[in-house]
Formats: C-alpha cells, sequence, structure tokens
C-alpha cells in the first residue's frame, strides 16, 4: 500500500516551462519570499496610517486582587494624553467578550478584579508608544489583595475561587467510557499505573499580536488589520464584543503574519480594545502591538498545561486490554475558546494501538494564570507523550522489550480504514512498516561499529555519566478537523446521542477564482496564512486545474466581511480543504470559460474543450487564449463566465462512516497522519544536561503538495516539540501566582544549537477520503517529538530506573530523579 | 514595549543624529530613548528591521553597525551617531543577493518574521569567515531564533550561499544569474497582496 519515496531536493522554480508533469508534488519554491527577504513585506507592525494612534495598556501586577480603584486624573491631565479608558467606559457601549463555555463573563478590561498578572485594566493611547507608556505610568491602581490559586490539582478543591459567581473553578468536565473498560481492567493481567505532568508552553511566533484599527464615522463601521488567527471563524469575539453585526466589523489579516501556530486565535482583547479606543476618538486610527513581556505574562497565548493519571490493562502477553486516561488541564483565568483542546486527543485516542476499551476524563480548571489559547497539536502532543508513557511503564512491569510491546499492538494495515472506539477514523496508514523501517535506519547507521549507539561506545559513555538510548515509536497526527464537533462543551450533551445527522452542520472551504483583463488568473482564499506558503501552494493547484504556470497565479485573502464565516487554517487543514477547493472553483472557472468560447463561436458546449490555459474549438482547431476570453467577457453577458465560486465540503461529511462520530460532536479528523520517531538522546547524569545528538524520524502524509513545504513544516514542528521536552514552561511562583518566565532569557525557545541534525524519511499512503490523497501535515512534530524524547530519555536512563516523568524534563529535574535513584 | 516611534516628543529633550544607514546619510532630531530599531523602521523606511523581543534575545532585529551585528532594539539610536548601518534592504539594489537568493532557494524561511536578521547574521559570518563548517554556522547563529525552519534549511541555505559567494568577495550584487530575480514572476514583490 505505500511506497518508499525520499522528498525531492527543492528545484523547481515556479516559472519553470510546464511539461507533462503536474506542479502539484513538486518543491515548487515559495512565491511570498522574494518580498519577505527583501523587507519589503508588510506584517502587521508595518501598519502605519496617516495620523495614526499608539495604544499602551495598564495591567494588573497581581494574580488576584480586588480593584479597589482606579485613578486616571493624573493620566488625563498629561499633556500628551489622548485618551484613557477603564472598564466603566466599556460598559457604557459595548459587550463582554464571548467565552468559550456559558457562565462565564469576561470584559476586555478586568471588571472589579483582577485575576492574573498582566490582566488590562485601563487602556491609555497617544501620539506614540513611548509617550502612551509615560502617560500609562500616571494610572493609579489601587488593589486589595487576595491568595491566588496556581496550581490544577489545588483548583479542583475550590478553597480560592476565581470566579465567585461560577461557584467552582472546575469550569467543564467530562468522562467518556467507549467499549467496556472497567470489564476489561477487571480481567486484564496487570493493570499499571503513572502519572505525568505536561508543563504550560505555547507556540511563541517571533512575531507578537498587533492591531490598526479605524472606526468610520459615516458608515458606522470598523476596519481593523490585524494578525488574529481564523478572521473567518472567531470574528463573533470582536463583532460580539463592539455590539455590531458581523458585515459593519471587517477585519483584515495581512497576507504575511510572522507565525501563530495557533496562539493567535485569541488575541480578540487588543482587537477589541484598539476599535474601541477608535471609536472613542471619533475615527482616528488606533495602532496596538503587544510587546514580548506583556505576550508571555499575560498575552491570553498559553497553552496546554496538564497533570495526567494513566491506567493500562494488559495482559501477560503485552496486550493491550484497556485504557483510563485522566487528566486535569489549567487553562488560567478564563475559558476561551480553545476549550475543545481537552477533546481534541479523542481523535486519536489509542494513538497507533488497538485497543477498543478506554474511559477518558478530564477536568477543565481555572486559576490565577492568564488564559490558553490553541498551540500547534491542541492538546494531542501531552495526551501521546502520557500515553507513551504509560506504555514504557508497562514494558518495564513486565520485563517486556519496549519496542515489542508497542509492536505487538500496533494497528495493522489490514484493519484500516480503522475506527476508533471514539468514532473517529484512521484513513490509512502501516504502521508496523514504519516501526519496521525506524528502526532499520538506527540498525544500518547508529547501532552499529562508529555509530552513536554503538554498544562498545554506548558502554564507553556510561562510564562518564553519559547516558544515552532512543525509543521507536509511531504516533498519529490527526488532521482536517471538522467544524461542527468544536461546540460540543456548549452543547447538551446528554441529547447528543441522538441527535439527526441532518443537524450537522459542517463549514465548507470557500474559494473563488476569476480571470483578470491580461488572462492572469487571480484567486481569493477566505483564510488567512502565517508562513505555511498557501499561496504557492494555491498557485501550483490552481496551475494544475487550468494548464497554466504558478506565476501566472495571484492568490489573494478575502476580509472577514467578504468570506463567508469558515474554519480556516488550523487543525492541519489546508492542504486538504484548499486542494479540494480549488479543483471545484477551477471546475467552475472552466465550465465559464467553454460556455463563452462556445457562444462565441456559435456552437455546441459540447464542441469545445478546455486545454491548458486555452478553449480550442474541437472542429476547427482555433483557439482562445485567456486573455481574449476574459476579453470577451467585458460586460457582455448577464452572468460573468470569467468567475467561479466553489464551497468544498468538508471531506467527512461524504464519508457514511463518519456519520456516529459527527452526530455525537466527537471530534472528527477524516486524515491520520503518522511518524515514527528514533531521536537519539544523551542524558549527562551530572549535570542533568538532555542533548539530542540525532534526531530520526519517517513520516506519512499521504500525497506531498510540495515536498519542500511539507519537511519545512516537519522540521519546524519537531523543534518545537523538543523545545516543549527539554526547554519551555511558563513556570509560577506557586505562593504569589507571578509568572516566572516573562523575557525570552525565561521562556527558552530552542535556538539552532539545541536543534539537532534531522534525518527524515518519507512512506506515501495517500488518503482514500480526500481529492488530491494529501492528509494534513501542520502539527505533526509538534504533536510527536515531545513524546518520543520523552521516550528516549527513559530508555537512555533505564539502568538508573529514572523516567521523564514531568515535561520539560530541564536539568533540575533530571538531576533531582537520578539523586532520588541513587538514594534508593 | 515594541511599537514603532515618531521622534516627535513634546517637551522631551532631544539630541541631533546622523546616521549612514544603507549608504545614505539621515540626520534626525530624535529622543535620547529612541531605540535604533524603531529609527531604522520609522525614519529611514528600513521596515525590514524585525522587532520580536525588545531585549536581546531573538536576533529579529540584527543590522551590521561598521559590519558588526548588532541588535538595534538594544541600540540607541544616538548610539550610531556617526556610524555606518547596514539593514536587509541595503543588500542589493536590484535582484537579491547570494545569501537572499539561498534562504529562498533552500526554503530557509517559513513566516519570515526572523529573516532578516538571519540574513544579516548570515552577512557577518560569511564576511568573517567565507567557507563555514557546520559548527561554525551554529555558533555564528545562536544568537538568532527562528520558530519555523527548525534551522535544518538554514545550515543549507549558509552553505549555500556561501558557495555562491566564493569568489566574488562579499556583498557583491547579484547579477541575476540563475533564476533568484524571477522567482516569483512579477518582478514586483507584491503577490497577493490582500484588498
Amino acid at each position: 500500500m505505500s511506497e518508499s519515496g525520499v522528498a525531492p531536493e527543492p528545484d523547481v522554480e515556479a516559472e519553470t516551462e510546464r511539461d507533462e508533469e503536474s506542479f502539484t508534488g513538486r518543491s515548487v519554491r515559495r512565491f511570498e519570499d522574494r518580498r519577505i527577504l527583501t523587507g519589503q513585506a508588510e506584517y502587521v507592525h508595518d501598519k502605519a496610517p496617516e495620523g495614526c494612534l499608539e495604544m499602551a495598556l495598564v495591567r494588573s501586577v497581581h494574580a488576584h486582587a480586588n480593584i479597589v480603584g482606579v485613578d486616571t486624573s493624573a493620566a488625563e491631565a498629561h499633556p500628551d494624553c489622548e485618551l484613557v479608558l477603564t472598564v466603566e467606559d466599556l460598559k457604557d457601549e459595548y459587550n463582554p467578550q464571548p467565552c468559550g463555555l456559558h457562565g462565564f463573563q469576561e470584559w476586555s478590561l478586568a471588571d472589579g478584579k483582577a485575576r492574573f498578572v498582566g490582566e488590562p485594566i485601563a487602556v491609555v493611547v497617544a501620539e506614540n508608544r513611548y509617550l502612551a507608556e509615560d502617560v500609562a505610568d500616571l494610572v493609579d491602581v489601587e488593589y486589595e489583595t487576595l491568595d491566588p490559586v496556581v496550581d490544577g490539582m489545588e483548583a479542583r478543591e475550590d478553597e480560592v475561587l476565581v470566579h465567585a459567581d461560577y461557584g467552582s473553578n472546575v469550569a467543564d468536565n467530562e468522562r467518556l467510557t467507549f467499549g467496556d473498560p472497567e470489564g476489561a481492567f477487571e480481567d486484564a493481567d496487570h493493570v499499571v499505573e503513572g502519572e505525568y505532568y505536561w508543563g504550560r508552553v505555547s507556540g511563541v511566533p517571533l512575531e507578537t499580536a498587533g492591531a490598526v484599527a479605524q472606526y468610520d464615522d459615516e458608515e458606522d463601521a470598523f476596519y481593523v488589520d490585524c494578525n488574529i488567527q481564523l478572521h473567518t471563524l472567531v470574528d463573533d469575539t470582536v463583532f460580539e464584543t463592539l455590539g455590531y453585526p458581523p458585515e459593519k466589523v471587517h477585519i483584515d489579516v495581512p497576507p504575511d503574519v510572522g507565525g501563530s501556530f495557533g496562539t493567535k486565535i485569541a488575541i480578540h482583547r487588543y482587537v477589541n480594545l484598539a476599535a474601541m479606543a477608535s471609536q472613542q476618538l471619533g475615527g482616528t486610527p488606533v495602532k496596538f502591538v503587544e510587546d514580548r513581556i506583556e505576550n508571555l505574562q499575560g498575552g491570553d497565548v498559553h497553552s496546554s498545561e496538564r497533570q495526567y493519571e494513566m491506567r493500562l490493562a494488559l495482559d501477560d502477553d503485552g496486550t493491550f486490554r484497556g485504557l483510563d486516561v485522566w487528566f486535569v488541564d489549567d487553562f488560567g483565568a478564563f475559558p476561551h475558546y480553545p476549550v475543545n483542546q481537552v477533546l481534541k486527543p479523542l481523535s486519536v485516542l489509542t494513538n497507533a494501538y488497538d485497543v477498543d476499551d478506554v474511559a477518558y476524563e478530564y477536568d477543565l480548571v481555572l486559576t490565577n494564570k492568564t488564559a490558553q489559547t490553541a498551540y500547534r497539536g491542541f492538546g494531542v502532543d501531552p495526551h501521546h507523550y502520557a500515553l507513551e508513557m504509560i506504555v514504557d511503564e508497562a514494558a518495564r512491569e513486565l520485563g517486556m522489550d519496549p519496542t515489542d510491546l508497542r509492536r505487538r499492538n500496533l494497528i495493522d494495515p489490514d484493519q484500516m480504514p480503522y475506527k476508533l472506539p471514539s468514532h473517529n477514523i484512521y484513513d490509512s496508514g502501516d504502521y508496523p512498516a514504519a516501526l519496521q523501517r525506524i528502526e532499520e535506519m538506527i540498525d544500518e547507521n547508529e547501532r552499529c561499529e562508529g555509530g552513536l549507539l554503538d554498544p562498545e561506545v554506548v558502554e564507553q559513555k556510561r562510564q562518564e555519566g553519559k547516558y544515552r538510548g532512543t525509543q521507536p515509536a509511531v504516533l498519529i497526527e490527526p488532521g482536517v478537523s471538522g467544524s461542527d464537533w468544536t461546540d460540543r462543551q456548549r452543547s447538551d450533551r446528554e441529547a447528543l446521542d441522538d441527535r439527526p445527522r441532518d443537524d450537522v452542520a459542517e463549514l465548507p472551504e470557500h474559494f473563488r477564482v476569476e480571470l483578470e483583463e491580461d488572462g492572469t488568473v487571480r484567486t481569493w482564499l477566505a483564510t488567512d496564512s502565517s508562513g505555511q506558503g498557501h499561496q504557492t501552494l494555491v498557485s501550483q493547484l490552481v496551475a494544475d486545474e487550468l494548464g497554466v504556470l504558478p506565476s501566472g497565479v495571484e492568490v489573494d485573502y478575502l476580509d472577514s466581511v467578504d468570506a463567508p464565516t469558515e474554519y480556516g487554517s488550523a487543525a492541519s487543514r489546508m492542504a486538504v480543504m484548499l486542494s479540494g477547493a480549488t479543483v471545484g472553483a477551477c471546475d467552475g472557472l472552466v465550465d465559464g470559460l467553454t460556455d463563452l468560447a462556445a457562444a462565441h463561436w456559435g456552437v455546441e458546449a459540447g464542441d469545445v474543450a478546455y486545454r491548458d490555459g486555452a478553449v480550442e474549438r474541437v472542429d476547427t482547431g482555433e483557439t482562445l487564449s485567456l486573455a481574449e476570453l476574459a476579453e470577451l467577457d467585458d460586460g457582455t453577458g448577464e452572468e460573468a463566465k470569467t468567475r467561479a465560486t466553489y464551497d468544498y465540503p468538508h471531506p467527512a461529511t461524504l464519508e457514511e462512516d463518519f456519520d456516529e462520530a459527527l452526530r455525537s460532536k466527537y471530534p472528527v479528523y477524516p486524515t491520520a497522519a503518522y511518524g515514527a520517531n528514533a531521536p537519539i538522546v544523551e542524558v549527562e547524569v551530572n549535570t542533568g544536561e538532555v542533548d539530542i545528538l540525532k534526531f530520526y524520524t519517517v513520516r506519512d502524509c499521504g500525497t506531498m503538495l510540495n515536498p519542500m513545504i511539507v519537511e519545512g513544516q516537519a522540521h519546524g514542528g519537531i523543534a518545537q516539540g523538543i523545545g516543549a521536552a527539554l526547554l519551555e514552561e511558563f513556570g509560577y511562583d506557586q505562593d504569589s501566582g507571578q509568572p516566572q518566565a516573562i523575557t525570552m532569557f525565561d521562556y527558552l525557545l530552542p535556538s539552532i544549537e539545541n536543534v539537532p541534525e534531522i534525518e527524515m524519511d518519507h512512506t506515501v499512503t495517500p488518503s482514500p477520503f480526500t481529492e488530491t490523497g494529501a492528509k494534513g501535515v501542520g502539527e505533526g512534530g509538534m504533536i510527536d517529538a515531545p513524546a518520543s524524547v520523552a521516550s528516549s530519555i527513559n530508555r537512555a536512563l533505564d539502568p538508573l530506573d529514572v523516567t521523564a516523568d514531568r515535561l520539560p524534563f530541564t536539568p533540575d529535574r533530571v538531576r533531582e530523579r537520578v539523586r532520588g535513584a541513587d538514594e534508593e | 514595549m515594541s511599537t514603532d516611534n515618531t521622534a516627535q516628543s513634546g517637551e522631551l529633550p532631544t539630541r541631533e543624529v546622523t546616521v549612514t544607514v544603507n549608504g545614505e546619510e539621515v540626520t534626525r532630531e530624535v529622543e535620547p530613548r529612541l531605540k535604533l530599531s524603531d529609527f531604522l523602521r520609522r525614519e529611514c523606511g528600513c521596515r525590514g528591521v524585525r522587532v520580536g523581543c525588545e531585549h536581546g534575545v531573538c536576533g529579529a532585529c540584527t543590522v551590521l553597525m561598521d559590519g558588526e551585528g548588532v541588535k538595534s532594539c538594544l541600540t540607541y539610536a544616538v548610539q550610531a551617531e556617526g556610524r555606518e548601518v547596514e539593514s536587509v534592504e541595503g543588500l542589493s539594489e536590484d535582484g537579491l543577493h547570494p545569501i537572499q537568493e539561498s534562504f529562498h532557494e533552500e526554503h530557509a524561511l517559513q513566516c519570515g518574521f526572523c529573516t532578516s536578521g538571519f540574513v544579516m547574521a548570515t552577512k557577518e559570518l560569511l564576511d568573517e569567515d567565507p567557507d563555514p563548517g557546520r559548527e561554525d554556522i551554529e555558533h555564528g547563529l545562536a544568537d538568532n531564533i527562528c520558530r519555523c525552519t527548525g534551522y535544518q534549511n538554514i545550515y543549507e541555505a549558509v552553505e549555500r550561499a556561501a558557495d555562491k559567494m566564493d569568489g566574488e568577495g562579499d556583498g557583491d550584487k547579484m547579477d541575476g544569474k540563475g533564476d533568484g530575480d524571477k522567482m516569483d514572476g512579477k518582478g514586483d514583490g507584491e503577490v497577493g497582496e490582500g484588498d
């Protein structure tokens, strides 16, 4: 089923002469690059309309405090002050921000109580940011401090309430059982248990949040340039807050966004405040650019922090019988939109293993920390980590080889498409082959004389206190999320079991294509981008559909008003959704063009044919080029034949087997990309330092639309995964609730020195569920690398009986555990 | 603070500063607290100078001052008095510099926010060592953070640039040989500018 092939070198420039081959599937270099490399790209930080003022925020210095008073008089008296806003000003005209769960009220500025360090309390506007900060310093906030609740497990006890009116810090909980987990745990020969902690991490893109908002008095409408992610989906967090209908709030995201990784989905607070400030100033544009400390400390952009309790039931021969997953996820002060991060793991509940009987339960808790947003992987990364850790634990307790134990339980290719107990379906894949291939790579290159895992070298290094090891494993990346399930937590969950299939409302992918006068093909995406190369990808796909060169295809973006509500760039969706959407739209355009040509020649549509950027009259061989066709359509017909719009239906809606998951709002991810990793780690037990010497990986995302981009995504994801496993964490002082990582000196992003050489191989198992056979691929690496690094550390430290049971596995944690092991 | 800033400041003290930016002399009256990064972005039109952290860790704002890499967010404009500053805008008058070309060819950028800084750090590295090994590249670029590429293709790009520049001397403009100057087939670098 799968064929092995290495991604070709990037060797295709877009203006290459067309040959028989398609552009899709080749490493076409990116159109986005030139403007970026020459400094001409216009990120939102670069936007500076005439007369634009700048905004600064006064933020809480306490984790938990009553706000007794906000004295703005000194600030307002400053000669450079243009505007000061507090929550009282907001309440006069605006609404609270929509939350991810019912029962919470969140204003864009703190209302009577500060719930995390960095929570905005007042807005100040001045001519520039330097002056705005001068003025902000004069705002005097009087606090009455309260004890904070900082630990997720402690929060469950409700001794300190983050939201007193809600009455509990547990904002959401659900226990789901699939099959008969209770029976499986009773029958099995062994039950192993483990506790694992996933540190608070996030995407931390190099570009912080930014917004330039302008209120138009005449239209009574807002125009906002900003780098929010999913601007056609989460625009409700802005227009509802402003109290305007969606068509009055134009949210436009520039073609260049300096990374997001999910995080910028939740920057609506800034967009709202800038828009309100502009309106209060009568329409003067107001710009806000978050600084890095604001971003790390109180930017609403942290992500998962989970404490897991895992149980695995298995028989003497190693066969997995049942799985029991329980965890607490610390969402911080408000449950923002990505609350469904706690549910996404259901889409890969048992990872690559065949287990029928599973229990899954979470407590979504609130604490005095900045709120969570989405981050690449959307909660699957900690799930895979905890699951692989309990598998390692089982191998230890049963005295089995951990690779053999994994192999024994892998889903067999004959079982594909494989329906998980939680109702999502893996479309295709050969997991045993992937494990086999990664084992071969390690055997051939490293477990041999002169290799990094040459047994003699391993032994010699161990004498020096350096423990080496690797643990191959197969990990699944769920792709192409559906949209309907994402509000499960705001639904009546008991009623879902009886929900009719017709009630399922999936968002399609919207796409437009139009012929310009000179024959250029102009297209519009209804989503935003943040570095993925969508313009290049769409150019390739459209070029193939229309038989033109990618350089003849322009790719633009629609703002939130022009675009319909749709999901957008998240959840490893775009490779699949854009390939379906471009095919549909181009088919529509070709129909229009052939009609146009047939009418011109006065023949039937069947007498003409579209080929390679022209319509040909079959009997005479005459042709009309795209430019000529564009001219023909110039205002003549009652309906334009040179443009087409298409809404590509979500692929899961086309497969009946997904109906059960769709009806009941269980996570629906119709593609399952996968990878087998084997990072080679070396742990220096005297210093606690973990070094990854080399990272082997075999990956399969079905058809690779642009192998160069696919590899780039995997490289970046793996680097982020290494960061989460070893370096990155938003720590908090457990007494005061003060954040401990508010600069990049504290929140450590992997540098070129931390990321090893990545040796990557590919197999190609096309998805049967998608237009091109592609599978979602944007989150791999981050989803799979942390689990693999942790498992490999377990393998390396096996002689000391130390495991990476807490990520990031920092030197102090390594030393603590090694010391503990020495004492036993 | 991370925003752009005009140098007008009411009654705050100002000082005149003259800096040669990409070969052109720029004289402005600025507040002493104005950062070089903001000076370059606002006063000199060098918006390719990116500001990612403002505390000297990420390196996105890296420019060359008298040939040496500095983080312009940790430098005040007044400290650049009388100095020559080179940013990504000054690398090539037309077409792409071999370093820019190599970053494109090796897919060494994704979101691009770190790219100006990496390109300038690479320029400094290759000016000092025209043929760096992997470890030299690692040390030379350790002050810059990229969150997208995992650095794999950045190594490749630096090596490719070193090959291209070999024998040409550094800082020369490319003649557009190969296909770097036509990569988007439009020549205006404004693909997909939204409406």
